[in-house]
């Protein structure tokens, strides 16, 4: 069971109040490149996600509360919630150094 | 306009028996759905002007002013309480008030089902589908959730300390009633062990 913190309203409960939406900060290529989208890249887009052991970035709606969307960083192994964000902010600074795995590097250019 | 015709949605459901609550439905609630920019100068005066109340921008918390209510919903919704004849026109009203700010006033009375709970206990029959600490000192009058109630959404309004009104979409209304009726039988009353901090 996941205890979950809304950081718009600070509304609190399990995951059954709330609704995870996935990975976060996924990156749509045709955004940054539309003339020179590859097929592989929108697939990895599209169908393509981690499955991170460790610290992973999440989206969840506070979906009994607010009903607002944000950003969560979690750990997968303890399930402890490392820190919330806005739904248009990136991680903590510190979090985006720590991230390893298929996240390393994934914040590289965000970090400069 | 033809005269006002309000169908309840629980006008042919069994009628409360043997409960440890008051369980009624409140038919008369006028609602209209307040949505705007929480930090827009522009917008708050022109709710003020129509409504008489400043909206509430505290999480969780409502407002009141004669006969009409805010309720705080989201950052940027509230749900307008108001009596039923009076909510289409209070819509209206907020509508042309709020001109081209960037806003939405709608008349939302046939949305919900209002039930209105009361008695000593009423909490502890309202735990019985809820994962929300309604004991705790959150919930004290005046407080606004919305809520994972019997597995449903819902909206809880603690209107004094042992009245509560649940709002609930209208097609749940039937299954909201059976609901409560089954958990607040006056024989399936709980008793909390031991000695508990009060809510307040
Ligand atoms: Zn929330």
């Amino acid at each position: 069971m996941l205890l979950v913190h809304c950081p718009v309203c600070g509304a609190e409960g399990d995951e059954t109040d709330f609704h995870g939406g996935g990975q976060a900060h996924v990156r749509r290529p045709a955004t940054h490149d539309p003339v020179n989208v590859s097929d592989e890249a929108q697939r990895d887009y599209l169908f393509i996600r981690h499955n991170a052991k460790g610290l992973h970035f999440e989206r969840w709606r506070c979906d009994r509360g607010c009903g607002k969307w944000f950003h969560a960083a979690r750990d997968t192994v303890t399930m402890e919630f490392k820190a919330y964000y806005g739904i248009t902010e990136l991680p903590p600074r510190e979090l985006m150094e720590q991230a390893t795995g298929e996240w390393a590097g994934y914040f590289k250019d965000k970090l400069k | 306009m033809p005269d006002l015709y309000v169908e309840s949605p629980l006008a042919h459901r069994n009628s409360p028996e043997r409960l440890s609550i008051y369980l009624r439905e409140i038919k008369d609630r006028g609602m209209v759905d307040l949505r705007g920019i929480a930090s827009d100068k522009k917008f708050m005066a022109a709710a003020k002007k129509v409504l008489g109340l400043d909206l509430p921008k505290t999480p969780h918390s409502s407002v009141s002013w004669g006969d009409v209510k805010a309720l705080w919903l989201s950052i940027d919704q509230w749900l307008i309480l108001c009596p039923r004849a009076k909510a289409a026109e209070l819509a209206a009203a907020l509508t042309a008030e709020l001109g081209v700010i960037h806003s939405l006033a709608v008349d939302v009375s046939d949305m919900r089902a209002v039930l209105r709970l009361e008695g000593e206990g009423v909490r502890e029959v309202l735990l019985k589908g809820s994962s929300l600490d309604l004991l705790s000192g959150d919930y004290k009058p005046g407080a606004v959730r919305r809520m994972h109630y019997a597995e449903i959404a819902a909206l809880l309004h603690v209107v004094e300390d042992t009245v509560f009104d649940l709002y609930v979409f209208r097609s749940y209304a039937d299954y909201a009633w059976e609901f409560l009726l089954a958990t607040a039988r006056e024989a399936s009353k709980i008793k909390l062990f031991g000695k508990q901090a009060g809510p307040f």
